[in-house]
């Protein structure tokens, strides 16, 4: 299944970081789109929501947030919503992207995505609650596979089995991360390319690539490096399977030049292209 | 059958529990798979560190000058015992760490920096200085037009990004020579005096200001939210007449309404 995704953005973008925001600005790259993280800019005023309007000015950007806490157990945070929905309104993003996770209990925030157990009674919270969203915010979400380094004991389904159910249930879309998928594939002893394939047709809006840290006997998502050899054989066979979904090449510790990142981008980039190409 | 909500309370209390053999720890493990070389605590451990680590490292990102003061491995202990017993209430990471400056203060390891707490209040302040909302200040021409007879009931407003700070040493001083650019003399003498500080952010400028002790005493009137005639009346403002116009000058007043007498 080869298809073509219409999509308000195309090609391979890269997350935006402050260090990079005067860069950006002077040189204007010729990079697509940029995607920023959320929470970042709900401070209101200063100088992060002034550049992210410059830059949103001369690019499409997407949001990505990590604090929608989708999996808990708690209320839906309508504050946090709020705010979201406010950045959305000024940004205007082709996408706003959330977690396959939880990261707050009793309104105590982790800030980590948290695993569920991949349960019946979780996938009809979560699909309750992705529906509630996405009424507020007046969008389809986009939905992203987590690292996770934990599975629990009593599960109903596979994590690939509860996206399939998700999307039925929920009507949303995903953001399939070809580096989680592969850490915890390694990390939980599955197999990516299976995963791969069980993703429901027609819903892959934008694809995630980082790079991991191989700790003593598990890998860890760090997004502090390049992208790693076996990721991009599996974002190749993405590709070829899924057709080309716009990528985005996230870094996040240890934040190198611009340059480093674009460098990346274009090797993604590249692949959407020669795979155009074929098709 | 575990609800999801036990289930994941489960978890938030190993994670923010101590040792590798606590009650918390011990109740979570009976759900989580364990699998080849990695025992089911093995898995909640990776996660525990993460978390820890991430408030740590966001403790630091906010308060650089206190870590290049201690040292990074005794910042990242110390913020190790403040993560475990302090819960992040907000999903924005940038909300975490509002009370550190107050557990500094009563962490026994730091006692020999007595000025530490203050210069992560200042740093604290700093911080949400920068991440304030925007706002264009006071408009001179509407005061201009407040009747005279209506003076009185002038409410004046701070910056919303302003922050008031004292402290009994001098944090300003201490701040500045730990900043990445400064050149000049790194040495303070802790007996030069304390320090009376506003930390706000004019348009994109960020700004610690020095009020002396007539300006400070009328701005934490205002953040008081006294009225211009409440604050006449006090005898320790003689001066309003010269240290209002300074304040404004300054830009550290932002505004103004007139309060409806009951």
């Amino acid at each position: 299944m080869t298809q073509f995704i219409d999509s308000p953005i195309n090609g391979a973008g890269i997350g935006l970081r402050s260090r990079h925001y005067r860069e950006i600005l002077d040189t204007k790259p010729a990079i697509p789109w940029f995607e920023v993280l959320s929470e970042n800019y709900f401070g209101a005023g200063g100088l992060p929501i002034y550049h992210l309007e410059r830059i949103r000015e001369l690019y499409p950007v997407t949001l990505h947030g990590v604090g929608m806490s989708l999996g808990s157990a708690d209320p839906l945070n309508f504050d946090y919503l709020a705010r979201l929905r406010k950045l959305a309104e000024q940004i205007e993003p082709a996408f706003i992207s959330d977690h396959l996770a939880w990261i707050s209990v009793d309104g105590r925030h982790v800030h980590d995505l948290l695993p569920l157990p991949y349960t019946e009674e979780a996938l009809a919270h979560f699909a309750d609650r992705v529906v509630q969203v996405q009424d507020y915010l007046g969008c389809r979400l986009l939905i992203e596979n987590p690292s996770s380094y934990m599975g629990y004991k009593n599960v109903d389904m596979t994590e690939w089995e509860f996206l399939q159910e998700l999307v039925k249930r929920a009507d949303c879309d995903l953001l399939f991360d070809v580096n989680n998928v592969y850490v915890s594939g390694r990390n939980h002893g599955f197999d990516p390319v299976e995963y791969l394939h069980a993703l429901p047709e027609g819903r892959v809006r934008e694809i995630h690539l980082a790079g991991y840290e191989e700790q003593d006997n598990y890998l860890f998502d760090t997004h502090g490096y390049r992208v790693h050899p076996p990721v991009w054989d599996l974002y190749r066979e993405t590709i070829r399977h899924l057709g080309p979904v716009p990528t985005l090449i996230e870094w996040d510790n240890d934040i190198p030049e611009f340059e480093v990142l674009a460098d990346e981008a274009g090797k993604a980039q590249k692949v959407l292209t020669d795979m155009a190409a074929a098709a | 059958m575990t609800s999801l909500l036990d289930l994941q309370r489960m978890v938030r209390d190993a994670v923010f529990e101590t040792g590798a053999n606590g009650p918390a720890l011990n109740a979570v493990i009976e759900h989580i798979a364990a699998d080849d070389g990695f025992t089911a605590a093995d898995h909640l451990l990776i996660y525990r560190r993460a978390i820890i680590g991430t408030l740590v490292r966001t403790l630091g990102a906010i308060h650089p000058v206190c870590k290049r003061l201690v040292g990074d491995e005794f910042f990242d202990a110390m913020g190790r015992v403040y993560a475990r017993q302090t819960p992040s209430e907000s999903p924005d990471l940038g909300d975490y760490g509002e009370s550190f400056s107050t557990f500094i203060a009563g962490f026994e390891p730091a006692a020999e920096l007595p000025y530490l707490a203050d210069v992560a209040r200042l740093e604290w302040c700093w911080h949400r200085a920068f991440h304030a909302p925007d706002e264009k200040g006071l408009d001179i021409s509407a005061l201009g037009n407040v009747a005279e007879t209506d003076t009185d009931r002038i409410v004046f407003r701070l910056p919303v990004s302003a922050h008031l700070l004292t402290s009994d040493y001098p944090v300003q001083h201490i701040w500045q020579v730990n900043q990445d650019d400064w050149s000049g003399d790194s040495a303070v003498d802790l007996k030069e005096g304390g320090a009376r500080l506003i930390v706000w952010r004019q348009g994109h400028d960020m700004r610690i200001d020095e009020p002396d002790v007539a300006e400070l005493r009328l701005l934490n009137a205002i953040a008081a939210g006294q009225t211009l005639g409440e604050i006449g009346a006090a005898d320790s403002l003689e001066h309003l007449d010269t240290v209002l116009p300074r304040c404004v000058q300054n830009g550290w007043i932002a505004g103004f309404e007139l309060r409806n007498p009951y």
